[in-house]
């Protein structure tokens, strides 16, 4: 077996509290890395086909990598991969912290969860295999409280994920977390609620080698020293919310769902001044010499983590600029344990359609915290307005009809992050054809777009190839995994990435190897897709971004055509080795490994 | 468009080639119209003649013949823009204080029934700073070959709207930014671009954001600079790798010639905005 794997998955069926193993032959860990990449495999896998990704046999997959327990900075993450019940779609979305190193320790690169429970329950994983305890007197709990709750229970080295309640009522952008770190798009919390299953708690019980110790302790020194220059200094002192006064400078801060790229307060939510009032601690997930996890003070004695997308998102997206309400907003998001980028882009839908009459919620306005603040509330509840909202925009948007569509701002059922797509034409294409939906953290198309190499304001074919490469490098980096906040120390991402790996697996891989690797995954992703009902209308974006211009601060319009659109989208699927319907050629030569055998 | 042959006679050295804050007058004037218009910027040589650095996207045309004055290159670069754009603004190298809003006033004033925007600012005809529609291309072939090389020639047939620096005023831009109509002010002699070059530079305002903003604050700092790097050196910014800059929230650039005008708005933001 390579260093760094286990070479096995364990499958637990919740429903009867049965647990196998499942190995993991040698070329699926080399071709799919670990994280999403083997989560993807997991799922052609085990996934039936056409499965209702709320039903008991649908699996949930936790996905360890190599790297997870090396001194390697970042390194301590895992992927939770399933297929969406907001997009019906392949889902993976990283956490991080002990829960990846005490998970891939119980001696499995991978935990998968299918079945449902009779009663709430959490899953136990540890050397002596899987079990399940009830979880009656957790169920209802904020998944920070039952976490607590459980660690104290069960003991010392415990590691526990957990959902929140608006997991355990199936809102359809709920989270799973660990030590405040959300797995949090596309609905996972609600796959693992559906199953009846509160939490997993996993206990290491063994160790693995890296192929070359020496090796990696060296290129963990080098890495460390690398993380503490300027490349990361932007998320060491304000963390991804020095974002929002630059976005608001540039044209690209998404306001009042997607009307305006420039809001007037904005500053009244900026990084550098809550920093200076409200900071009250920064911390870092396990194994990371950054620490960007910024925490601020939020209203009535409570504290939020602060990120550029949850303030964006529950801040200028709907209008709001009290930092009370925003921050307040926010740490009911995570009480709740919902997505704050779905709940904020989906209130903001909601708002446009009460102040068009579209929606019978006089209440709901624009700019109103406390509205904000109710509507959040209901979601999590799944009571009055907030049972349709839990919905998401796009399963909302088509009980309201009446155009409401057409501002929904989703790609896929997932809703839009903080970019506007009108002046970031690359990060367009990327969040029209991502697998995941429309996600920042999957295409870094963005990159591109603010490098000063293109015409942000024009999309074109250095935008698709900007929009493949970000996107290939994501897929390794998720796969890998490594926290994306460190991706600015790598000069030579694919040739330095394929260096860890060697010390670790002591396989003979280098970048060439690893960018095929990239493609198979981000097809294998595509493939998944294609199997659950994909068509090509799925690539592409909502009316709003493609039928109204944009008027920038100076006054100028921007705008994007469909026939931009089009033409990048078509110029993606060319690229990718698909056809004009973005299904793959007989060209599209990527062995995606899906019938190597398995032993159980 | 600009016109980047001319004899430089009286200057005694080519313009175009002239320093300008560290950059070149040549690369000023193609930048400026670059951030004016949508389309592609042309400039036409005479031939043989070399030109500085100039921005990549910038198309070089060469005219087939020296010394035949301003009519034979508007030809030539009309010429080259005629499939692509209804309309080109034409003009000289040696306009040290072009203004982005004086361009789009006068293409502003091509209705149409307008063939061209002729404006007569600080006393004097500009045919050199001026709009010309594309399709007057075969026209102005007629009138060199028949050596009719004077500018003058093609207006009398042609369709032309003359603005005075009150019309032009009535561009707010115009006005606010450039309201005694410096664009189009030219340098001929050493004397005069003495006097151009001891003028102040241009007033802007800096902003910075992210890490870029460090101990100097996020501003907004009202500064003199001609250029991109003369913004960032008069607030101590070092223009490495970990900046970049967004002319008026608009393009992303690390183009420290990059030229800015009054009233223009610099935000410096670090090079891992995003993510
Ligand atoms: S940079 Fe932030 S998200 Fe990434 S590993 Fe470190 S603390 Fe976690």
């Amino acid at each position: 077996m390579p260093g760094g794997y286990f070479g096995r998955a364990l499958l637990v069926d919740v429903t009867g509290g049965r647990a196998s193993s499942l190995a993991l032959p040698e070329p699926v860990l080399r071709g799919y890395l670990g994280g999403a990449g083997l989560g993807t495999w997991l799922l052609h896998r085990l996934a039936p086909a056409r499965v209702d990704p709320l039903a008991p046999e649908a699996p949930l997959a936790f996905v360890f990598s190599p790297l997870v327990g090396t001194p390697l900075t970042t390194s301590a993450k895992f992927a939770v991969v399933a297929k969406s019940p907001l997009t019906g779609m392949l889902n993976d979305a990283l956490a991080s912290s002990h829960f990846a190193i005490s998970g891939k320790l119980t001696g499995h690169d991978a935990i998968v969860v299918r079945g449902r429970c009779a009663r709430p329950s959490v899953l136990l994983v540890d050397g002596a295999g899987a079990r399940l305890v009830d979880a009656a007197d957790v169920w209802g709990l904020p998944a920070a409280d039952a976490e607590r709750e459980l660690v104290a229970r069960l003991g010392r080295g415990w590691r526990v994920a957990a959902i929140g309640p608006a997991g355990e009522r199936g809102v359809r952008y709920a989270t799973l977390s660990h030590d405040g770190r959300h797995a949090g798009r596309g609905g996972l919390g609600a796959v693992l609620g559906a199953k009846n299953v509160k939490a997993v708690a996993v206990h290491a019980a063994t160790k693995v080698a890296p192929a070359d110790p020496a090796a990696v302790l060296a290129a963990a020194r080098d890495l460390r020293a690398r993380s503490f220059g300027p490349a990361t200094a932007k998320y060491r002192e304000l963390g991804t919310l020095a974002n929002l006064l630059t976005f608001n400078a540039i044209n690209t801060l998404p306001t009042r769902n997607f009307t305006a790229a420039t809001f007037a307060e904005a500053p009244r939510l900026a990084a550098e001044d809550l920093a200076e009032m409200r900071r009250v601690a920064r911390n870092s997930c396990a194994s990371c010499t950054i620490g960007c996890e910024h925490v601020y003070r939020a209203g009535g004695g409570k504290s939020a983590r602060v990120e550029y997308e949850n303030v964006f998102a529950l801040g200028p997206l709907c209008g709001v600029s009290d930092p009370d309400a925003v921050l307040t907003a926010s740490a009911r998001c995570d009480e709740l344990g919902i997505d704050t980028i779905s709940a904020g882009g989906t209130v903001a839908w909601a708002m446009e359609c009460a102040e068009r009459g579209l929606l019978d919620a006089p209440w709901l306005r624009f700019g109103d915290g406390a509205a904000l603040l109710r509507a959040l509330d209901e979601i999590g509840r799944r009571d009055g307005l907030g049972a349709l909202l839990a919905e998401g925009s796009r399963r909302a948007a088509a009980v309201v009809g009446r155009g409401s569509a057409g501002f929904a701002l989703q790609v896929k059922g997932l809703e839009l992050p903080g970019y506007e797509p009108r002046t970031l034409q690359a990060m367009a294409l990327g969040l029209a054809v991502n697998a995941r939906g429309a996600d920042h953290n999957r295409s870094g198309a963005y990159e591109a777009d603010l490098s000063g190499d293109l015409d942000r304001f024009a999309g074109g074919e250095a935008h698709v190839r900007a929009t493949v490469e970000t996107e290939d490098r994501a897929a390794v980096m998720d796969s890998l995994i490594l926290c994306k906040f460190l991706r600015g120390v790598f000069t030579d991402p694919f040739a330095e990435w394929a260096g860890l790996l060697r010390t670790v697996t002591g396989w003979d891989v280098d970048a060439t190897e690893l960018q095929a690797t990239a493609r198979r995954i981000v097809l294998a992703k595509r493939m998944f897709n294609l199997r659950e009902g994909w068509t090509p209308a799925d690539d592409w974006l909502p009316a709003r971004l493609l039928e109204e211009p944009l008027t920038l601060r100076s006054g100028r319009v921007a705008s994007l055509s469909p026939a931009t659109l089009r033409a990048m989208v078509d110029g993606y699927w060319a690229a990718r080795g698909l056809d004009r319907d973005g299904r793959p050629t007989s060209e599209c030569a990527v062995d995606l490994l899906l019938t190597e055998a398995v032993a159980t | 468009m600009v016109l980047a042959g001319g004899r430089s006679s009286r200057m005694g050295s080519p313009k175009s080639a002239l320093e300008w804050y560290g950059s070149t007058l040549l690369r000023r004037t193609v930048s400026i119209v670059a951030r004016a218009i949508a389309g592609p910027v042309v400039v036409v040589r005479a031939p043989g003649q070399e030109l500085p650095d100039l921005p990549p996207d910038t198309e070089i045309r060469q005219d087939p013949y020296e010394g035949r004055g301003p009519l034979q290159g508007i030809a030539v670069g009309l010429a080259a823009l005629a499939e692509r754009a209804d309309v080109a603004f034409i003009c000289s190298t040696d306009l040290p204080f072009l203004h982005p809003a004086f361009i789009h006033a006068v293409l502003g004033a091509v209705g149409p029934d307008v063939d061209v925007a002729l404006p007569v600012a600080r006393g004097y005809p500009q045919p050199l700073a001026a709009a010309y529609r594309t399709s007057l291309a075969p026209l102005v072939e007629s009138l060199l070959a028949a050596d009719r090389l004077r500018p003058a020639f093609l207006f009398e047939k042609c369709r032309v709207v003359r603005l005075d620096d009150a019309a032009l005023r009535t561009d707010p831009q115009v006005a606010a930014l450039d309201p005694d109509l410096d664009s189009v002010v030219n340098v001929n002699e050493p004397g005069e671009y003495e006097v151009a070059r001891a003028r102040p530079e241009p007033a802007v305002t800096v902003e910075c954001f992210g890490s870029a903003a460090g101990r100097r604050g996020s501003g907004p700092h009202a500064v003199r600079a001609a250029t991109l790097a003369r913004a960032a050196a008069a607030i101590s910014l070092s223009l490495d790798r970990h900046v970049l800059a967004a002319l008026n929230g608009e393009q992303i650039t690390r183009d420290d010639h990059l030229p800015l005008t009054a009233g223009d708005t610099v935000a410096f933001i670090s090079s891992d905005a995003g993510g």
